[in-house]
């Protein structure tokens, strides 16, 4: 009889919660949307890009190219270790749930990554932000680009995912051939993955510890940076998911778990900019405007459009791709390579030039409450989100609109 | 499990949306009640394919882990 098999003590069964199963991805919008808050109430909220260039940035001073000497040394930028630490975060995850292996796909695969991160390095620098800056955190910002950014984003979305599903049909070979996966942490062998993970963990809070001294935002966007990681790779939380599954298989999970983090922000960040919490030295007028980029309308149209179609082809937007990185998924080191090397390269050299040419007064900052107020904004923000709710949920029933 | 497979589908190394992808599309292959046998390495797939499942009537009948992180699952089409 197998009703031998020793029933978990409490602590045990607590450790099953969060590393047994995958978690729901409300739960994880939800944690996630809260955490934003907490990032925003201490500095500024969650951006991912940003912190991916400063990592490019790093990468070119070291090779000494591009005269780079004045890029901010990754150590003490707060958004380069907010990524890291994502990483790290998702590491651990994966690590205490055994799920961490080097997965190598077929050669295909890594050229679509590199391209697909090179694509969202290039989107993130027109569109002033990714899928988090300028979406995840830009909209609850009530910021008037994030909602054309995100327009952008659909239509990229449905453009990479024709390609893919037109790539599987007339080059199958792309996405097969040999692949290789180490290091997996099947069965009791894989045991010394919970070890590593408690240990990558202790180092985690005490590296955090070693800032808390002399900079004390940096310590704790070390720690939440880690949490966002574990938090992602637990509940597989997935923006490029959230647009694309609609339109593909027709799921709307993946969508309501972003949509739970997005309706939790906009009451977080509405009250902080409202009442002005945490202004510190600055106005009340530079709190309203955290997050609110000057991107409105073309830079925000072209950029949520150039990443839609990135993120789908590397199969991770910019976090996405990042907390993959944590569980070993080598399609998506390609891509946050490209994502590293391109960047700096857009914001240089690629970008500014296009800007020019783009009708000057389409470019400026477009925060909604000055035009409707702030219960205008938030019934705004809310009925789009609540329309994308109905809308996904319909197509789940119906499949109107999905491939599969 | 003692069931007999029409076909398997391997997607090793791939990760999201490719397994996915491909086994939407080599389920419309298969007839009525044969089984296809999917391996892969993606953790996503642990999560997504029983909900596809679910959703799309088809039926999981079995899923477990082989040596070397590879997952397998065998899935009964309506």
């Amino acid at each position: 009889m197998s009703e031998h098999k020793k029933e978990p003590g409490v602590l045990g069964q607590l450790y099953g919660i969060f590393f047994a199963k995958h978690w729901p991805v409300w739960v994880g919008g939800i944690v996630l949307g809260t955490l934003n808050i907490l990032l925003f109430a201490i500095k500024s909220p969650w951006g991912a890009s940003g912190g991916i260039n400063n990592w490019g940035e790093n990468v070119y001073r070291l090779l000494g190219l591009f005269n780079l000497d004045n890029a901010k040394p990754l150590l003490t930028n707060n958004y380069g270790m907010l990524c890291l630490f994502l990483v790290i975060g998702s590491f651990i995850a994966a690590l205490l749930s055994k799920e961490f292996a080097f997965r190598v796909p077929p050669v295909g695969e890594l050229i679509k990554g590199f391209i697909g991160g090179s694509l969202m390095a290039l989107g993130a620098t027109f569109g002033i932000g990714c899928t988090i800056g300028a979406f995840f955190s830009g909209m609850p910002a009530l910021s008037g680009g994030a909602i054309i950014f995100t327009i952008g984003l659909f239509f990229g979305v449905i453009v990479a995912l024709k390609y893919l599903m037109w790539e599987m049909e007339k080059f199958p070979g792309f996405s097969t051939g040999k692949s290789y996966n180490f290091l997996s942490g099947t069965g009791k062998k894989g045991n010394w993955q919970k070890w590593l993970g408690w240990i990558v963990l202790i180092i985690t809070f005490f590296i955090a510890y070693q800032y808390s001294d002399k900079n004390k935002v940096l310590a704790w966007f070390i720690i939440i940076g880690m949490l966002m990681g574990l938090i992602s790779q637990r509940s597989r939380f997935c923006i490029v998911k959230a647009f694309r599954d609609p339109f593909m298989t027709g799921e709307a999970e993946g969508s309501v778990g972003v949509m739970a983090g997005l309706i939790i922000g906009l009451f977080g960040f509405t009250i902080i900019k409202y009442f002005g919490i945490g202004i510190g030295e600055a106005t009340i007028r530079s709190r309203e405007m955290t997050w609110v980029f000057s991107h409105f309308f073309f830079r925000a149209a072209i950029g949520g459009f150039i990443f839609g179609i990135g993120m789908t082809i590397a199969g991770g937007c910019a976090v996405g791709t990042l907390w993959r990185v944590g569980e070993g998924q080598v399609k998506l080191w390609a891509s946050a390579l490209g994502f590293i090397l391109i960047s700096p390269i857009s914001k240089m050299y690629i970008v500014p030039p296009v800007v020019n040419l783009l009708p000057k007064n389409w470019d400026f900052k477009s925060y909604m409450p000055d035009y409707i107020g702030y219960p205008g904004a938030f019934i705004l923000v809310t009925c789009i989100i609540l329309l994308w709710y109905v809308f996904v949920k319909w197509n789940e029933k119906t499949g109107r609109f999905s491939a599969y | 499990m003692n069931v007999e497979i029409k076909e398997t589908l391997d997607v090793k190394g791939l990760s999201c949306p490719m397994p996915m992808m491909k086994l939407a599309k080599a389920m419309k292959g298969l007839n009525s009640n044969e089984v296809l046998e999917m391996l892969g390495t993606d953790p996503g797939t642990k999560s997504d394919l029983p909900r596809w499942c679910n959703k799309s009537g088809n039926l999981l009948l079995d899923e477990s882990e082989l040596d070397g992180g590879v997952f397998r699952f065998l899935i009964q089409k309506n």
